[in-house]
Order: structure tokens, then sequence, then C-alpha cells
């Protein structure tokens, strides 16, 4: 069968090797004088058929690692290796699920995913090709749908068709950068449910980038967190040791389930203390003055 | 149903029309009443009400090609207009008949005739007698008024004179250098060229008077002249026709040569002498040579307005597709090149404002350059410099759009087509191109409309055949029912535009993805 390797040229993955690597990678916006480095430093090892989630306040840089990582960006300094090989430009290798879908509106479900599917599988025979768009329209439920345009489906929808778009292309790694936070929370947990299922059918390398501990701990082999910015970076990671298939209804009792979370969600709030006590040290040095009662005098 | 009529009424821009479709489907009937009111009732009330208006006012002022039109001469003319047009187009018809249709319709002519020339007589009689009428009228009224106004002239006339006669004895008395004297005596000159005044102001009002007596109106006169016109411009139109469809028709015509060209031939069978065979020779060539003429010539119809209307919008159209051809192009390169949209810029803000008025002339001379002989291009070039001139006006908005849907084309799609390694050429036409659509279409909705106002006065001032020419050469006729031709222009040029406007509607409708409603 063919896949997405037969149209780029990369190294064969090597067992020591990690599957997606970043090497010191930072990344700064502005001009000289008046940078701000939004990324500094940040290493990270993704091995093969892993499920690792990115979990950050707003505002740190999460969506900047998401596209260094797709090769949209390129870093500053530091490097991000795909089997050893640097990645220097996107392509359907490294599949992205946007925040905001990013569907063409003007094709319908279908030819949204053919879009993607005919770049990424140029020798496909036409019936061969339908049958592939068929099958992950099938996968993210939405054969009903096959015909409507993104403007006639809900917000849900339009994310499965985005992640339905992604797969078919058969990445080696699956990127999603916070693809539910757009979306109500009832929809998310069923989006979410979905997402297991899919990933235990059609296993892969997956970077999850989210805000929401419960989704990384439900869906992830190890959490990263990335400290507040400017100049953010990965801290050590979390194993999520919890045995899979993992089940939101029983989940919630699980002891182990609620120890890590907890440790997780005590670890970002104390973070997010440090960093805004740390930014008042940075801030204005305040002159040392008290104001004088006059009317004692 | 329900709801594909007013989607349907929706992409076509008739919005006014889906209160309409709810109430006849029971749906919330107060609302849709009160809908109903406010989008066909008030702007029906208004159209009434400037109707009346412009009734009323219209003969309260006179032009000198008579008084302004009101809606029923408008009217009137519109359906001149249509007569003319009918009549010409019966005629070209008549020209090329054959056989029995011919002698059927010779038949259904001199029928009409024999019906209209008694009404003719009727119609001559009774003009004749409100011509008595009015002559009786002035007589009673204005005869004795005359002569009362002569006797008048001679009394003040006379009386002119002798106090005339009497100032200039009286100067004879005058001692030299008595200024008291001389200075009383101009006062009485002075006095008198007063009342010279006077006498002459009071014979004016007299003779406004009887003026107002001549041109007092007589509607039955007039109404018995238009009778009589039109039946006289019937019988005259019926007389041509026979003409056509006897002596002046193509198969006559034809069919007499022919006769003539037998004893050509005959002539040429039996002359004897070289230079007669010779002569005859020639003479036998030409008349073939003239039948042939005939069998392809065609009744020359002149430029009716409905014929100019088609030509119009030909030319339009002409135009309009040399600006998009040139626009779009120009335009995704500007939107995808900022080095090309930095070239453009200067050219783009300098001739954007140009008016038509100026690029007119200045074509006709390149146009002219190029066609050495009208009669023999495609295209006349009046015809061509007109489009030409609707081309250059109306190319901006459509290069300005079409820049600027390619330039923001939203950036994750960009992204999509990175990560899908799209080629320079699919990322075109995959992902920009759609993505630029509905502002190309808004711009070339703008571009219509702009190259529809300018082509009425780029043909007006080049002469192409078409509603600008029409305009121009009612203008210049000057009787007072080319004037009322002049405002039936007005309201075909407006519907003409308003329908071009809603077929662009309907195309933008069509392109546009996102469901926003296009602006009206």
């Amino acid at each position: 069968m063919n896949t997405a390797e037969d149209t780029l040229t990369f190294n064969r993955p090597t067992a020591s090797m990690a599957h997606l690597e970043l090497k010191d990678v930072s990344i700064g916006f502005g001009p000289e004088g008046n940078r701000t480095e939004v990324l500094s430093g940040v290493n990270l090892k993704v091995e093969q058929n892993e499920f690792i989630a990115v979990i950050g306040f707003s505002g740190s840089g999460k969506s900047t690692l998401v596209s260094l990582m797709a090769g949209l960006q390129r870093p500053d300094s530091g490097s991000v290796l795909l089997h050893g090989t640097e990645v220097t430009k996107p392509g359907p290798n490294l599949g992205i699920v946007f925040q905001n879908y990013s569907l063409l509106p003007w094709l319908s479900v279908y030819g949204n995913i053919e879009l993607a599917v005919k770049q990424a599988f140029k020798d496909q025979s036409s019936s061969e090709r339908r049958e592939h768009i068929e099958r992950y329209i099938e996968m993210v439920s939405l054969t009903a749908a096959r015909e409507k345009k993104p403007g006639e489906l809900s917000g849900g929808m339009r994310q499965r068709v985005s992640l339905a778009r992604t797969l078919a292309m058969q990445p080696e790694i699956l990127l999603m950068d916070e693809p539910l936070s757009a979306l109500d929370a009832l929809t998310r947990a069923n989006l979410q449910d979905e997402l297991v299922r899919i990933w235990e059918e059609d296993k892969r390398t997956v970077v999850l980038i989210t805000n929401d501990v419960d989704e990384a701990v439900l869906l992830a082999d190890k959490i990263v967190p990335l400290t507040t910015g400017p100049g953010a970076t990965l801290s050590e990671p979390f194993q999520v040791t919890l045995d899979r298939p993992r089940d939101r209804t029983t989940l919630n009792t699980n002891p182990r389930y609620k120890a890590l979370r907890n440790e997780i969600i005590h670890y970002m709030t104390q973070m997010n203390k440090e960093s805004k006590a740390l930014r008042v040290d940075n801030g204005l040095e305040m002159p040392d003055i008290e104001p004088i009662d006059f009317s004692a005098a | 149903m329900k709801f594909k009529i007013l989607k349907a009424i929706d992409v076509a821009g008739l919005q006014m029309l889906d209160p309409v479709v709810r109430l006849f489907y029971g749906e919330t009937p107060r609302e849709q009443l009160r809908k109903i009111v406010l989008f066909i009732v008030i702007p029906v009330l208004t159209i009434i009400l400037s109707v009346l208006l412009w009734s009323y006012l219209a003969p309260r002022h006179t032009t000198k090609a008579g008084e302004v039109p009101t809606p029923g001469v408008v009217l009137d003319a519109a359906r001149g207009i249509q007569q003319f047009h009918t009549w010409e187009n019966q005629k070209a018809d008549d020209f090329l008949l054959t056989g029995e249709a011919r002698q059927n319709a010779l038949a259904a002519v001199d029928t009409r005739i024999a019906e209209l020339t008694p009404l003719s007589v009727a119609a001559a009689a009774s003009v004749e007698e409100a011509k008595a009428t009015q002559q009786a009228y002035r007589e009673k009224y204005a005869t004795p008024l005359e002569a009362e106004y002569k006797q008048l002239r001679n009394d003040l006339k006379a009386k002119e004179d002798s106090q005339e006669e009497a100032l200039i004895a009286e100067a004879d008395t005058l001692g030299v250098n008595d200024v008291a004297a001389r200075q009383a005596y101009l006062k009485k000159v002075a006095a008198f060229d007063a009342m010279e005044e006077a006498n002459k102001e009071t014979l004016r009002a007299f003779k406004d008077k009887i003026d107002a007596v001549y041109s007092e109106k007589f509607p039955v006169l007039e109404a018995a002249q238009t009778t009589y016109n039109t039946i006289e411009a019937e019988l005259q139109y019926l007389s041509k026709r026979r003409d056509y469809l006897t002596a002046d028709n193509q198969e006559l015509k034809i069919a007499s040569a022919q006769i003539e060209l037998k004893e050509l031939e005959t002539g040429f069978l039996s002359a004897t002498t070289g230079k007669e065979t010779f002569k005859a020779a020639e003479r036998m060539l030409k008349k073939q040579e003239s039948i042939d003429r005939i069998a392809t010539s065609e009744y020359s119809r002149p430029w009716t307005f409905p014929r100019q209307i088609w030509r119009s919008l030909a030319c339009v159209f002409l135009g309009f597709f040399i600006a998009t051809a040139i626009a779009i192009p120009l335009g995704i390169f500007c939107g995808l090149s900022r080095v090309f949209m930095a070239a453009l810029t200067p050219f783009i803000a300098l001739f954007k404002p140009v008016s038509p008025i100026v690029w007119l002339p200045i074509i006709f001379i390149i146009v002219g350059g190029f066609i050495s002989d009208p009669d023999v291009s495609m295209f006349h070039p009046a015809f061509l410099s007109s489009a030409i001139t609707v081309a250059l006006c109306s190319l901006w908005p459509t290069l300005v759009n079409t820049a600027l849907g390619v330039a923001s084309v939203d950036k994750d799609h960009i992204n999509v087509a990175r990560v899908l390694r799209l080629g320079l050429v699919s990322r075109l036409f995959k992902i920009v191109l759609p993505s630029a659509l509905p502002l190309i279409f808004a711009g070339l909705r703008i571009s219509l409309g702009v190259g529809w106002m300018v082509l009425i006065a780029a043909e007006l001032l080049s002469s192409s055949e078409g509603i600008g020419k029409f305009t121009w050469d009612m203008f210049n006729n000057g009787s007072s029912e080319s004037f009322a031709q002049m405002f039936v222009v007005v309201f075909v040029v407006g519907i003409v535009g308003l329908v071009l406007d809603r077929i662009m509607i309907v195309f933008q409708r069509l392109v546009s993805f996102d469901g926003a409603p296009t602006a009206l």
C-alpha cells in the first residue's frame, strides 16, 4: 500500500533514534532591541506511536511549538528532527489539525479530504482514492454529511472533517493544535472518546497541544507541561501509566487518575503563581518612598 | 418546497418577495404583512406619488422644445418608438416575401388602406371644421380688438406728433443762454419722453390681450389633428409597404430583371456585326451582375431604438469582457507579488479617475489608425472605441478587488496549502482563486455598472449606434416628441442597468461560500 513515505525521502527509523526530536529549539518575534522570546531551549523526544500531550496556559507559545514541529515555522536556533533529519518545510508526513479547522469553505466534506488525499497519494487510482476517502469519512462518522459544505456543519463536525483530512494523509506524526478548545464541553467529551477510538484503531505518533488537564490525562501516554512565557520551555514530563482503554466514567473514581490529575494541576498553578511573582520582580524598580502624614505634625 | 422557493428568491436577490411566499404558507401573518407593507407597499406608493408629482409639475415648465412631457406623453413616445420598430421590421420582411405570402400580405395591406382612406377623409374634414371654429372664434374676439388697437395706436401717435411740434415751436422762442427758461424746457421734454414710453406700454398691454386670444388652445382641433396625423402616418406606412410588396419587392425586381436579361440574350444571339455582339455581351453580363446584387441585398433597416439597445448591450459586454480579461490576471499578479503591486500602484492611482470623455477621443484616433476601411472591418471603429473606453473605465474595480481578494487569502488556508505541498499552479487554482472569487465577483459587478454608465456617454460622443447616439439624435432633433423620447431613454437605461446588476448579484451569490448576504 502506498503511504506518505513513498513520496517523501527521509532516513528509515532506527531503534535508538527518537521519532521526532526537538533540540534546544528557540524562537522569538519582533525586531532587534524589542524582541520577545517565545520559546527558548525546548527539548523533546517523541517515540514511535507515542501519544504526547503538551499542556500550557494560553499565550505560552503552544501554537508556535506546533508550527515548529509541523515545519510551518523555522526555529531561530536549535533544530527539529524527524528520524534524525531536520524538518525544513511542512509536508503531508507531518499532519497537523488546526485549532480553527482550516477547512476550505467552498469544498464539500469529501472535497476537502479529496484535496489532501490527492496530494499525499498521487499514484492512487480513482476507485482506490474514493475508497480511501470514504474510509476516513466513515472513521469520523460523517458519511451522512459527505456532500455538505463546512458552513453547514457544526463546530464538532468541522473538527472531525479536519481530523479526517489529516488522518487520511496517513501522516507519520499527527500534530493537534488545541483541536477541541473551540468546542462546547459535551461535544468535546464526545470527540475525545472518538480520538481515543481512532487512535486505538489507527496507532500513530501523536502530539496533542491542549490547555485541558483532564483531556491530557485521558488521552496521553506522557504529559509535558510548557512553562509560562516569554521564553517558555518544556519541563519534566509526567508519565501517565493508566491502563488503556480508559473509560471517562470510571476514571473519575480511579485514585491514580485523581492523584496524577491533582499533581499536574498543582504543578501548573504553582508555576503560574511563580511566573506572576517573577514578573513583578522583573518589572520596574519602584522608588523606596513612603507617604508622610503631615496632619500629625 | 417552501424553503427551496425562499432560497431561490434569496439567490436571485428578490428578497421583497420573501414575505409574500411566507404569507402564502401561513407563516406569522402579522409579521409578514408588516414586511410586505415595508418592502412592497411603500415603494409602490412612492412610485405612484412621484408619477403624480411629475404629471403636476411637467406642464408648468415650458422649454423651447415644448412642454416638459408628462408621464402620459412619455408613454406615448415609448409606444411610438415601438411602433416605428415594428413597422420597419415589417417593411424588411415585406421586401423578402415571395409568392403567395406576398399576395396575401398585399391583400391585407390593400384592405387596411381601403379601411383607412374614408377615415382619413373624415379626419381631414373634422380638422377643417375645427379650424373653421377657431377662425370664427378669432374673428369674433380678436378682430374687434385689433380694430380698437389700430384706433388707439393712431390716436396716441397723433397726440405725440402734435405735442412734439408744440415743443419744437416753443424751442424757437427760447432766449440764448437763458438758463432758467432752458432748464424748464428740458423738464418738458423729459415729460414728453415719459409720456411716449407710457403710450408704448399701453399699446404692448393691448397687444398681449390680442395674442392671448390667438394662443387660446383648441383641444378639439388638437385632438382632430392628432387623429388625422396618426391615420396619415399609417397610410404612408401602408403605401410604403405596398411598394415593398410590389415594385420594390426583391422577388419581383429579380423577375423583371430576368425578363430584361432574356431580351438582352435574344439581342445578343441575333447580333450580326462584331461591334454589336460585343456591346450586347457586355450589357448582358452587367444585367446578370445586377441580378446577383439584388438577390443578396436586404432592406436597409434604420437603427430603431430596440436595435440600438441590443447594440449597446453588445458593446458593453465586449468592453466588460476586455476589462475582465485584463483586470483579473493583472489583479492576481498584484495580489501574489508585492513587487508587481508596487509597480502597478501608480498606474492604477493615475488612470482610475480619468473620465471616459477623455479616453474616448484618444482611443478613437488610435483605433482609427488600425482600421483604415470601416466597411470591411469586423467591428465598426466607433463601436470598438466605445467598447475599449468602457473597458478602460470599468477594469479598475475588478483589478483592485481581485488583488485584494488574492492578497487576503486566509492564513490558515495558506498553511493548508503548505502542509499539502501544493505547487504554485494548484495553490492558485485550488486555494487562492476560490477564496478570492466572492471579492472578484463583487468587483465585476461594480465594473459592469460603471461600464454601462460609461457606455452611454461614449456612444454619445463617438456616434456609435446605441442608446447614447439615440439620445444625442433626439437632442439635436429638438421636437417635443423627441424630448419625450429622451425620457423614455432614462427609464430604459435604468431598467437595463438594474437587470445587469441583478444578474451579477446572482453570480456573486452563487460563488460566495460564506453565506454572507451580498450588499444590495
